[in-house]
C-alpha cells in the first residue's frame, strides 16, 4: 500500500501498475498470482471506521467476486479540502504452489470542498467494460451526493435497509427509486436496486416455500387467512421493515391484494388487511388474510431481524406452517401441522450470512430481481397507510 | 403418478431468482447400508444436504444389510461415518438428532422374500408417520453380483411402483456390467421392472462441478466454440490417474481392471462430453442424445491402439508400496491390468483424423484428472530469425481433480530478450468461486429426488460405451500373456505408453 503525492487517475493507474509488478515480483516460490476482475465496486464510506468495514468486506468478496473497488471516504465537513488515495491488492489466501487470486481496491479519501471532485475522479477510475455496482451503507443512501452523479453508469444500487433512519418512510423512497431511478436519458443502462437487508431474508423465504414443495400441501397455500411475523427490535426501537417486505413478497406471489384502509395498529402490533383469491367453485364471501407483525421479547443476545414466521389457514382444514428461530446459534426449527398429515418438524441450520455473503448474493444477479420489485412495491403501499395513520408504533 | 418422471410443481412461492428447488419429502432406501460408500460418501452428501436446507422436512433413510444391528446402532455408525467424511465437521449435535430422527435399518438379507414385503409395511409406515407421500429413491449401494436378485424381488413386491401420488426412483452404482452382454442383460433386468424413465445408472464423475462446467464453457463462451474441432485441435488427451493401489478392494478389482473400472465409466463420460455436439438443450434427453451420438462416431479400436501395465513393487508419495499382486484378493500370476493407454478417432466432421488419447492407472505418481485440447502449433516461420524455434502449441487444460480448474497455456515474449515462453493463465473455480463445491453424491442424490437425469447414464450409453471396449476386453483375453508386472509404483506407467504416443510424434502432458 502507499499513498500518492498527486491524486489523479492517470498516477493511480500508474500506481496500480507498480503494483501488480511488484505483486507478480514478489510472489513466492513461483506462485502465480493472477489479477481477476469482474466488476467495479463503488463503495462510500463515510469516516475511517465505515471505511475499514468496507475494506474487510471487500477482502471478503474475492473469492468469490474479484474486483476493482474504488473505496471513497467523503469528508466533506471535515477539514480543509484535500484528498489522498492509495491502492492496494486484495489477495485470497491460497494454499501453496496453487496461484493466488487477487482483485484491486483503491481508496480515495476526500476532505472539505473537493469531496465534490470525487464523483468525477472515480469516472475516470473505472476498469472499462465491466459492470459498475454502487453500495451506499448507512443512514441516508438517497440523499447521497454521489448517487446523481453516478447515476448514469451504474448498473446497480445497493443499500442495506437495515441501516435506514427512518425505514418506513424510506421504504418509499426505495419503491421511488426501483420505479424510477431517474436515470439521465441517454444513459445506456437503467441501474437496478438491491437490499442487503431482503438478501437477508432469502433464508426464510426458502423455508417458507419447502413446506408447499409438495403435492399434498400445496393447495393450502391458497387458503391461508393469517400469518404472524415475529422480529426482534433493533435496540428496542421498533422496525416492522423485514416484515412488510415478507409480507409484502407474500402478497405479490399469492395475488393478495392489500384492503383499502389496509393497516391497523394495535399497541405493539401492526395489521395488515389484505384480500385474496376465493378458492373452488361458488360465491362465497370475500377471503380476507391478516398479517400481524409484532415484536418478540427477546432472549438477552438476540440478533435483530426475523424470529418466528407462521402461516395458517383457520377456516375448514387447519393448517399451520411455522418456521421460527431455535437458538441463537444459527438454529431454525420448522414444523408443518396439516389435519389429515402426521406433523412434521425438523431443526435445520440457517446462520445469519455475513455483509460479504449477502453482498455477494446480490453481485450475483445479473439483471433485476422482479421478486424483490413487486414485494418491495406492496411493502410501501402498507408503509405509506402507516405514515398516514400518523400513529406510532409502540416500543 | 407412478412413472418417476417429474412433472415439475408449480410451487408459486419459488417464483424468482434466486430460491433453489428442494425435492419432496421421500424415503432412501440403501441397499448394502452397512458397507463402505454408505458411511463415507452416501450419508455425508444427506446430512450436508439436510444440514444447507436442500432437503425437506420428514425425509428419511432406510439402511437394509444383513448385519444384526438396530436403528441405533445404525445411526452411531453412520454419525461417525459422517463425522469423518464430511465437509462440514464435526457434526451439529442438535442438527444429527433431528437428521437421525429419520434414520432406520431395516436387517434383511437380498435373497429374502420376507425382507422385502416387511420392507414395503416399513415404507408404509414412514409414509404415515413422517409425511413423506409415497416418494421413494432405491439406492443399491452393494456388490454387483446382488443387483439382479434386488431388482427381481424390488418388482416381485411391488416396490417397483408407488402408492397413489407418489414416485419410486433406482440408482444403480458403478459397474453397470462387465462387457456388452451383461450389460444388455442387466438393462434387461431392470427395464423388466423399472421404466427408463425412472433410473438413474450413477457415475459420480458427472456431480464434479468441473464437468458440468465443461458444457458451460464450451457452449456459453463463445471464443472456444469455433476453434474446437479438426481444423484447430491436434488432439486431446484425457488422464485420470490415482496415487493408490487398489487397496482392499484387491478381490473386486482383479475382476476387473482398469479398462472395466474407470475407462468404461469416468474417461468415456469425460470424452462425450469433450467431443459432443451442442444439445438443442439443457435437459437429460437432448444431452444425452449427444453424448450417445459421439460414442457411436467412434471407430473400433483395435487391440493395437491400446498399452496395458499392471504396477510392480515402488514408491509413491515417498512411502513405499507393494506391488498388485502382492495385494490382498489379487492372484499371483495376475493377469489384470492396472493402467490402460488407449487412442481413438470419433469419425465425425467435427473431429475426423483428430487423436484422442485417454490413459488411466493406478500407483502413479499423483492423483489429477485433467483433459487437455492440444491445438495445432503454429508456422514458426514469422519469428524464424529469432532464437524461438520451438513454440509450444497453444494448450487448454480441464482440471478435475485435485484442484477444479481451468488452464490456457499460450506463448509470451520474455521482457527484453528476444525468447519466447510459455505462460499459463489460471481460472480456479475453487477459488475464483469462493463457495465450495458441493460434493459429487450431493449433487446427484438431489438431482434424482428432483426427477433431472441428466447427469446419469441412459441405457442406450451404457450400452454403445460397452459396445467399444468388449471387442478390446476380447482380443486382450485372447492374446498371449502380457510381461506383469511392467512399471514400478510411484511411475507414469509403462516404458511402452511414452513409446506409443512418441510413434505419433507427441508425448503425454508432464503432470
Ligand atoms: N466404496 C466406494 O468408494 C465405491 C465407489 C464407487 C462405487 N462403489 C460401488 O458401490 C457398491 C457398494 O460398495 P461398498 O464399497 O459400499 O461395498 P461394501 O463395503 O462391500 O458393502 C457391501 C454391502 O452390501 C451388504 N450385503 C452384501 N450382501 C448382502 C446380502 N446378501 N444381503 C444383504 N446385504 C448384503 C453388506 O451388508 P452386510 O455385510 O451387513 O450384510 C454391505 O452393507 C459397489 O457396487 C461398488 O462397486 C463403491
Amino acid at each position: 500500500m502507499s499513498t500518492l503525492p498527486f491524486v489523479d487517475s492517470a498516477t493511480i493507474e500508474g500506481e496500480l501498475q507498480r503494483l501488480w509488478q511488484e505483486t507478480a515480483e514478489t510472489a513466492t516460490g513461483g506462485q502465480a498470482v493472477t489479477r481477476a476482475l469482474t466488476l467495479n465496486l463503488i463503495a462510500r464510506a463515510t469516516d475511517p471506521a465505515m471505511a475499514e468495514r468496507i475494506s474487510a468486506v471487500v477482502r471478503d468478496l474475492v473469492a468469490s467476486h474479484p474486483n476493482r473497488t474504488l473505496l471513497a471516504i467523503c469528508r466533506p465537513e471535515d477539514g480543509p479540502p484535500r484528498i489522498d488515495a492509495w491502492v492496494q491488492a486484495n489477495c485470497l489466501l491460497s494454499a501453496p504452489g496453487v496461484p493466488q487470486v487477487c482483485g484491486e481496491q483503491i481508496s480515495i479519501d476526500a476532505h472539505g470542498a473537493v469531496t465534490a471532485q470525487i464523483a468525477s475522479l472515480i469516472l475516470a477510475l473505472l476498469a472499462p467494460d465491466l459492470p459498475v455496482v454502487l453500495w451506499l451503507p448507512g443512514p441516508a443512501p438517497f440523499d447521497d451526493p454521489l448517487l446523481p452523479r453516478l447515476l448514469g453508469v451504474i448498473d446497480r444500487l445497493i443499500i442495506d435497509s437495515r441501516d435506514l433512519s427512518n425505514p418506513v418512510r424510506d421504504l418509499g423512497r426505495m419503491a421511488a427509486f426501483d420505479r424510477d431511478p431517474g436515470t439521465p436519458s441517454g444513459a445506456a443502462r437503467r441501474a437496478a436496486l438491491s437490499d442487503l437487508g431482503w438478501a437477508a431474508l432469502t433464508p426464510w423465504r426458502e423455508l417458507i416455500a419447502q413446506f408447499f414443495d409438495t403435492r399434498p400441501l400445496l393447495p393450502h397455500l391458497r387458503r391461508l387467512d393469517q400469518v404472524d411475523i415475529g422480529y426482534v427490535p433493533v435496540d428496542g426501537r421498533p422496525d416492522p421493515l423485514p416484515g412488510l417486505l415478507v409480507a409484502g413478497w407474500l402478497a405479490a406471489c399469492l395475488d393478495w391484494t392489500p384492503l383499502e384502509d389496509a393497516v391497523s395498529i394495535e399497541g405493539a402490533a401492526l395489521r395488515l388487511h389484505l384480500r385474496r383469491p376465493a378458492v373452488g367453485v361458488g360465491p362465497r364471501a370475500i377471503r380476507l388474510v391478516t398479517i400481524i407483525i409484532t415484536p418478540v421479547t427477546p432472549a438477552a443476545d438476540a440478533a435483530p431481524g426475523l424470529a418466528t414466521l407462521r402461516l395458517r389457514a383457520l377456516d375448514g382444514v387447519a393448517a399451520d406452517f411455522q418456521v421460527q428461530r431455535a437458538d441463537e446459534q444459527g438454529h431454525i426449527l420448522t414444523s408443518a401441522e396439516v389435519a389429515g398429515h402426521p406433523p412434521v418438524r425438523r431443526l435445520t441450520r440457517c446462520v445469519a450470512p455475513s455483509l460479504a455473503d449477502l453482498l455477494a448474493a446480490e453481485l450475483r444477479l445479473l439483471s433485476r430481481d422482479a421478486m424483490f420489485s413487486a414485494a418491495l412495491q406492496t411493502a410501501a403501499l402498507f408503509a405509506a397507510q402507516i405514515e398516514r395513520l400518523g400513529e406510532a408504533i409502540e416500543p | 403418478m407412478n412413472d418417476g418422471v417429474a412433472t415439475p410443481l408449480e410451487n408459486p412461492l419459488r417464483a424468482g431468482l434466486r430460491l433453489w428447488r428442494t425435492p419432496e419429502p421421500c424415503t432412501v432406501v440403501i441397499f448394502g447400508a452397512s458397507g463402505d460408500l454408505t458411511s463415507r460418501k452416501l450419508v455425508p452428501a444427506l446430512y450436508n444436504l439436510a444440514r444447507e436446507r436442500r432437503l425437506p422436512g420428514g425425509f428419511s433413510v432406510v439402511g437394509f444389510a444383513r448385519r444384526a444391528w438396530d436403528d441405533a446402532t445404525f445411526r452411531q455408525v453412520l454419525l461417525e461415518g459422517v463425522n469423518a467424511n464430511s465437509r462440514a465437521r464435526p457434526v451439529e449435535e442438535a442438527l444429527w438428532a433431528s437428521f437421525a430422527e429419520g434414520i432406520f435399518y431395516h436387517r434383511a438379507s437380498f435373497d429374502d422374500p420376507a425382507g422385502y414385503a416387511r420392507l414395503a409395511a416399513r415404507l408404509a409406515a414412514i409414509d404415515a408417520t413422517r409425511d413423506t407421500g409415497g416418494n421413494r429413491v432405491f439406492y443399491l449401494a452393494t456388490p454387483p453380483e446382488a443387483y439382479p436378485e434386488i431388482i427381481a424381488q424390488l418388482g416381485a413386491h411391488g416396490l417397483n411402483r408407488s402408492p397413489e401420488g407418489g414416485w419410486t426412483r433406482i440408482i444403480i452404482e458403478k459397474p453397470f456390467g462387465r462387457d456388452l452382454e451383461s450389460a444388455r442383460d442387466l438393462n434387461r433386468q431392470v427395464l423388466a421392472v423399472f421404466d427408463e424413465g425412472q433410473v438413474y445408472r450413477i457415475d459420480h464423475y458427472l456431480g464434479k462441478e468441473t464437468v458440468q462446467n465443461l458444457l458451460v464453457f464450451r457452449f456459453a463462451n463463445g471464443i472456444f466454440e469455433p476453434i474446437w474441432n479438426r481444423r484447430y485441435v491436434d488432439h486431446v488427451q484425457i488422464t485420470v490417474a490415482e496415487s493408490l493401489g487398489v487397496e482392499d478392494r484387491g478381490g473386486y478389482y482383479d475382476r476387473a481392471g482398469a479398462l472395466r473400472d474407470m475407462i468404461q465409466n469416468h474417461l468415456t463420460q469425460l470424452l462425450t462430453l469433450t467431443a459432443m455436439e451442442p444439445p438443442v438443450a439443457y435437459d437429460a434427453d437432448a444431452v444425452r442424445d449427444e453424448k450417445v451420438k459421439v460414442l457411436r462416431a467412434i471407430q473400433p479400436i483395435a487391440s493395437e491402439a491400446t498399452v496395458r501395465g499392471q504396477y510392480g513393487p515402488g514408491s509413491v508419495s515417498g512411502r513405499p508400496v507393494r506391488g498388485y499382486r502382492d495385494e490382498r484378493g489379487v492372484a499371483p500370476d495376475s493377469q489384470t491390468e492396472t493402467y490402460v493407454a488407449l487412442k481413438l478417432f470419433v469419425e465425425n466432421w467435427r473431429w475426423a483424423g483428430v487423436p484422442f488419447y485417454l490413459r488411466s492407472g493406478k500407483a502413479l505418481p499423483r492423483r489429477v484428472s485433467e483433459i487437455a485440447v492440444q491445438f495445432r502449433r503454429v508456422p514458426t516461420l514469422l519469428f524464424a530469425s529469432t532464437p524461438v524455434n520451438d513454440i509450444e502449441p497453444n494448450v487448454l487444460a480441464i482440471r478435475i481433480q485435485p484442484d477444479e480448474g481451468i488452464t490456457l497455456k499460450f506463448s509470451s515474449k520474455v521482457p527484453g530478450q528476444a525468447q519466447i515462453r510459455p505462460v499459463t493463465m489460471d481460472f480456479r473455480y475453487g477459488t475464483s468461486f469462493g463457495v465450495a463445491s458441493p460434493e459429487a453424491y450431493e449433487r446427484l442424490l438431489l438431482d434424482c429426488m428432483l426427477g433431472d437425469s441428466t447427469l446419469f447414464t441412459r441405457r442406450d450409453e451404457v450400452e454403445a460405451s460397452w459396445a467399444l471396449l468388449t471387442p478390446i476386453l476380447e482380443s486382450w483375453a485372447a492374446g498371449p500373456a502380457q510381461a506383469f508386472p511392467n512399471y514400478e509404483a510411484g511411475t507414469w506407467g509403462p516404458a511402452a505408453a511414452d513409446a506409443f504416443i512418441a510413434r505419433d510424434g507427441r508425448a503425454w502432458r508432464r503432470l
